[in-house]
């Protein structure tokens, strides 16, 4: 046979016409043999030729017949096949809408998630041969893996590496005020080490990129836009190169633009402004992070040099590393400092990623099993049109036509539904992805993720879309062909168990079974997350983030604006109290005391060094909040720079203190009294465990006042006007000051679950689309359940059933179905519900209540399917349904 | 068919056993087009004549099939001629075919030889 196949392939184009040949000469020699035969009988050789001949007929009509049994081509046969299914499918419209929209939802669905996982993490970066890029990350001194590194560290090994082909750092600030041509905007901004764009690989669309004589020292001026920032703000104008932008009291020139589907080497943090690395300190005064061995505050990024391998790589960094001092006191027992690398090609650490890549493939798997059932669902479908097309089989069989071809007819009207299945679903993706984003990232606009479907994304589908109609249409193809059977029709009471039907019935409302539970784990879960008590008072309150330097204060006018502002809000009718406070209440970026080691008389040693959030606060915040003050008092006027330092501790700190906390020192900003002791709570994220927090006045630290700012206030009345209110009221202290996520602290809040959100909300999704999806199987076994046994049901009313007695004998039919799939289902969630254990909050996995209520929930509507067929038999007529057969 | 009229003693194929014929007939060895037809008439005592018209395209269909397989070799009259054999997969097709064909006719078997008309 291989020979043979060989042989065919090598004859490729001649293979036709060398068989058509073959079978000529089989054909002559055929009439040659019978010739002879007839010779040796004793005719003359002209007559034996010529009866021969006459003998076999018309030669010319069995070379046709032979041919065409040989090369009945499979492309013509396709043809014709989809010819045939697409009648067949118009034939039946509501069967046809039904499995297209099935399937169109669940690889929509599926494909949608799986764009949202491609642009997020598995995409790569729009850069020169980035699969030798790698991301760099250390340990020194016992602390965690760091991703963020100290400028000498980078420097240093930028000089001394010998197996990377460059080295560069960047950071990213989400938004910064710039002014262009007498306007100021809000931009991204990313500051980059001088090589980083040559180190990608990247072509300018227009002017130059940066180099490293743009990033010497403090006098960088030179700046780069990106591709999307110059087609947004500038309309694309060529002449952008030479504009002045104005930062600060520092003025920076265009010089050129990156090119387009570059968005930044972390996923999701896009930069339109790209400022040198050294322009990042820029008005700023105090100490410096060039030389600071323990700042750490730069991401870096490398490429390997052909033929070095990444342990390599890793291993020369290592040991530059600890040749320079990791510049950290070490533990005892801490692991030697060491450099990390991480494959790169598709960007750095991304917050985006971290919060998402679980979430992203966990949903993946839930739509999966979607997928599955509707795959399940169209071939219970298929199945019942299988068993209503058994006659046309049955003909077509007798009639001579192979199993397999009738199989493959079959299978091509799979492959049509699964297709245009693909097509709607891809479609749907589109729009779906773009719907999940929005409700995933807080800012689209600042979190510039590329959803333009690419080859993989296409694959992705293709593959479901084949995956799904090899599922359901072979399975129904081959029963529907198989050696026929006595069908039973005719046989009162005799029914077939369609055990093929009922598992896949199960299968589907075992699955969904297990879908609902984990739909509820996750919304009891979020209604959990919003229902924990925070600490404070969450109704009521309006937050703002502002920062006067952005309006071009400096020095002594920055306290004086925000009490100012203060002032101007605590005026406000139905405005009960205001402050301010340097970490939001509701906050993804909060700051850290590096080991409190002291508390009141008692030092704490090595292992329990404290580490303790830090907050800076006005007075009035805890009023405002609603945090009560355990013991102490609030800061007040009394606390200005030249006062003795002072804070307040949360309750859970104070504990660590021998005695009272109040009127004990902790070594803070230089020891620092303890005035109050504030209750726990949740401190920057209803997530959060109630930390170790240190809060210490904002006007007494110009460190503290040199950062954003978010404002509170708590009032009376509806907050829609009270919003606009704070508006007006900030603008009229300095038109200049712009106001950053003006909402309430419930609007916060719910921003800040924007993950849970999508888990339940996707969960809902599947949840509900499974639950309909399984109803439909079992409505639809039911009813062809029903339509086979009418002759059965007639006559048992004929002899006295009554309509209640049939309903109830075609529901128990139905439910010993559901209560196998039930029973399975809740044993596979049971065993499943591990893989979401880490997803939920405040929640057992094994929730009896989600169980509980998706248990119910799948029976009502199991009940509420399999009720239609059962009350349409209740009111067969007897005579009609005997006189039918 | 065009001979039906000159045969009156000859039996039509039931329809599907010149495959089980053609297979039955390789199973003593290779065989070329012509050289089957001949076997089959002369087992069958004259009695089966094979019609030309239908042997080639069955052999072909069968090839297809993979149950046989050809090779082209010189008949003893060192001509060329494509002699047919059976593959594995061949075998077992006849030995299913033979077992499918004895309970037909026992059943035909039974049928004729029931005396009662029935009811």
């Amino acid at each position: 046979m291989a020979r043979k196949w060989l042989t065919r392939l090598r004859l490729g184009l001649w293979r036709r016409d060398q068989d058509d040949r073959d079978l000529d000469d089989e054909l002559r020699f055929h009439l040659a043999e019978e010739a002879r035969l007839r010779v040796d009988r004793g005719a003359s050789p002209l007559d034996a030729r010529e009866s021969a001949r006459r003998d076999f007929g018309n030669a010319q009509r069995v070379k046709e017949v032979t041919r065409a049994m040989r090369t009945m081509t499979s492309l013509e046969t396709i043809a014709q096949d989809l010819r045939y299914g697409r009648r067949v499918l118009s034939r039946s419209p509501l069967f046809a809408f039904f499995a297209i929209a099935s399937l169109a939802l669940g690889i929509g669905a599926t494909t949608a998630i799986f764009s949202l996982f491609n642009a997020i993490v598995l995409r790569t970066l729009p850069v020169k041969d980035p699969s030798r890029l790698v991301a760099l990350s250390f340990v020194a001194g016992g602390s965690r893996q760091n991703n963020f590194l100290t400028y000498p560290l980078f420097e240093r090994l930028r000089e001394a590496n010998t197996t990377l082909d460059g080295l560069f750092a960047w950071m990213t600030v989400p938004r910064i005020a710039a002014r262009i041509d007498a306007r100021t905007e809000i931009v991204s901004a990313g500051y980059v080490s001088g090589d980083y764009h040559r180190i990608l690989g990247l072509r300018p669309v227009l002017g130059r990129l940066l180099d490293a004589n743009d990033d010497r020292d403090s006098s960088a001026t030179s700046v780069v836009i990106g591709h999307d920032y110059w087609r947004r703000r500038f309309a694309a104008d060529p002449s952008v190169v030479g504009t002045q932008i104005t930062v600060g009291d520092f003025s920076y020139t265009i010089v050129g633009v990156e090119p387009r589907g570059f968005v930044g080497t972390n996923v999701g943090s896009t930069s339109d402004i790209t400022f040198p690395l050294r322009a990042s300190r820029h008005g700023t005064t105090g100490p410096q992070p060039w030389t600071a061995t323990n700042w750490t505050w730069i991401e870096v990024m490398a490429r390997l040099r052909a033929g070095v391998s990444q342990e390599q790589a890793a291993q020369e960094l290592t040991s530059i590393f600890r040749a320079m001092g990791p510049g950290v006191k070490p533990l005892p027992n801490a692991a030697p400092p060491t450099i990390f690398l991480e494959p790169a090609a598709s960007g750095g650490q991304s917050t985006l990623r971290r919060n998402y890549e679980t979430r992203l493939r966990l949903m993946l798997m839930l739509l999966a099993a979607v997928v599955l059932l509707a795959s399940l669902n169209v071939a219970t479908l298929m199945l019942a049109r299988a068993e209503a097309r058994r006659d046309e089989m049955t003909m077509r069989l007798a009639l001579g036509a192979g199993r397999w071809r009738l199989v493959r007819q079959l299978v091509t009207e799979s492959v049509l539904v699964a297709t245009l299945g693909g097509i709607l679903g891809l479609s749907f993706a589109w729009w779906a992805s773009e719907a999940l984003l929005r409700l995933a990232v807080r800012d689209t606009a600042v979190t510039a993720i590329d959803l333009t479907p690419d080859l993989r994304v296409l694959a992705f589908a293709l593959l479901t879309s084949v995956g799904t109609c090899v599922l359901f249409g072979f399975l129904p193809a081959l029963r529907s062909t198989a050696t026929l059977r006595s069908t039973g029709r005719h046989e009162v009471g005799a029914r077939r168990r369609r055990w093929l039907e009922r598992t896949l019935v199960a299968s589907q409302t075992a699955l969904s079974l297990v879908l609902l539970v984990f739909m509820a784990l996750f919304i009891r879960s979020l209604q959990n997350l919003w229902a924990r008590d925070p600490g404070y008072v969450r109704a009521n309150v309006a937050m703002f983030s502002t920062d006067a330097r952005l309006a071009g204060k400096k020095g002594e006018e920055i306290p004086r604006t925000y009490r100012t502002m203060l002032d101007a809000l605590a005026a406000l009718p139905g405005v009960r109290s205001v402050s301010i406070s340097t970490v939001a209440p509701v906050s993804t970026s909060f700051y850290f005391v590096n080991g409190v080691g002291r508390v009141g008389e008692r030092e704490l040693r090595d292992g329990e060094r404290v580490r303790a959030a830090s907050n800076f606060l006005s007075p009035g915040y805890f009023a405002t909040m609603g945090i009560p003050l355990v013991a102490g008092r609030d800061f007040d006027a009394r606390d200005d720079p030249d006062a003795p330092k002072v804070v307040i501790v949360s309750e859970r700190l104070a504990g660590k203190f021998i005695g009272p906390a109040v009127g004990q020192t902790i070594d803070f900003a230089g020891g620092s009294e303890v005035i109050g002791i504030a209750r726990d709570n949740r401190y920057a994220s209803v997530k959060d465990a109630p930390r170790d927090v240190v809060y210490a006045p904002l006007f007494q630290s110009a460190g503290a006042l040199a950062n954003l700012q978010t404002f509170e206030v708590r009032y009376d009345g509806p907050s829609g006007a009270q919003l606009q209110a704070i508006r007006t009221a900030v603008a009229a202290v300095d038109p200049a000051l712009t106001l950053f996520n003006l909402n309430t602290l419930e609007g916060y809040t719910r921003e800040s679950l924007s993950q849970e959100r999508l888990m339940a909300a996707t969960s809902s999704y599947v949840g509900a689309f499974a639950l309909l999806l399984a109803s439909i199987g079992l409505y639809g076994l039911m009813a062809y359940a029903v339509t086979e046994r009418t002759s059965e049901i007639g006559l048992r009313m004929a002899l006295g059933s009554s309509p209640g007695g049939i309903r109830s004998m075609i529901l128990r039919d139905g439910a010993g179905t559901v209560l196998a799939g039930v029973v399975v289902g809740f044993g596979a969630a049971l065993w499943l519900v591990r893989y979401v254990q880490g997803q939920i909050v405040d929640l057992q996995p094994m929730d009896p209540a989600s169980f509980a209520v998706a248990t119910v929930v799948l029976v009502i509507v199991a009940a509420a399917a399999a009720f239609l067929p059962a009350l349409r038999a209740s009111r067969i007529d007897p005579i009609v349904a005997l006189r039918h057969e | 068919m065009a001979k039906r009229e000159r045969y009156e003693n000859r039996i039509e194929l039931v329809q599907g056993t010149l495959d089980m014929l053609i297979l039955r007939t390789l199973q003593w060895g290779p065989r070329h087009g012509h050289g089957i037809g001949v076997a089959i008439r002369a087992s069958s005592e004259d009695a089966l004549q094979i019609d030309h018209g239908s042997l080639y395209p069955a052999l072909h269909r069968l090839e297809k099939q993979g149950w046989i397989d050809a090779d082209w070799k010189m008949t003893d009259n060192k001509q060329r001629a494509k002699y047919y054999h059976l593959t594995p997969a061949g075998k077992k097709q006849l030995a299913a075919e033979k077992t499918r064909w004895s309970q037909a006719v026992g059943a035909i078997a039974r049928v004729m030889g029931r005396r009662r008309s029935p009811a």
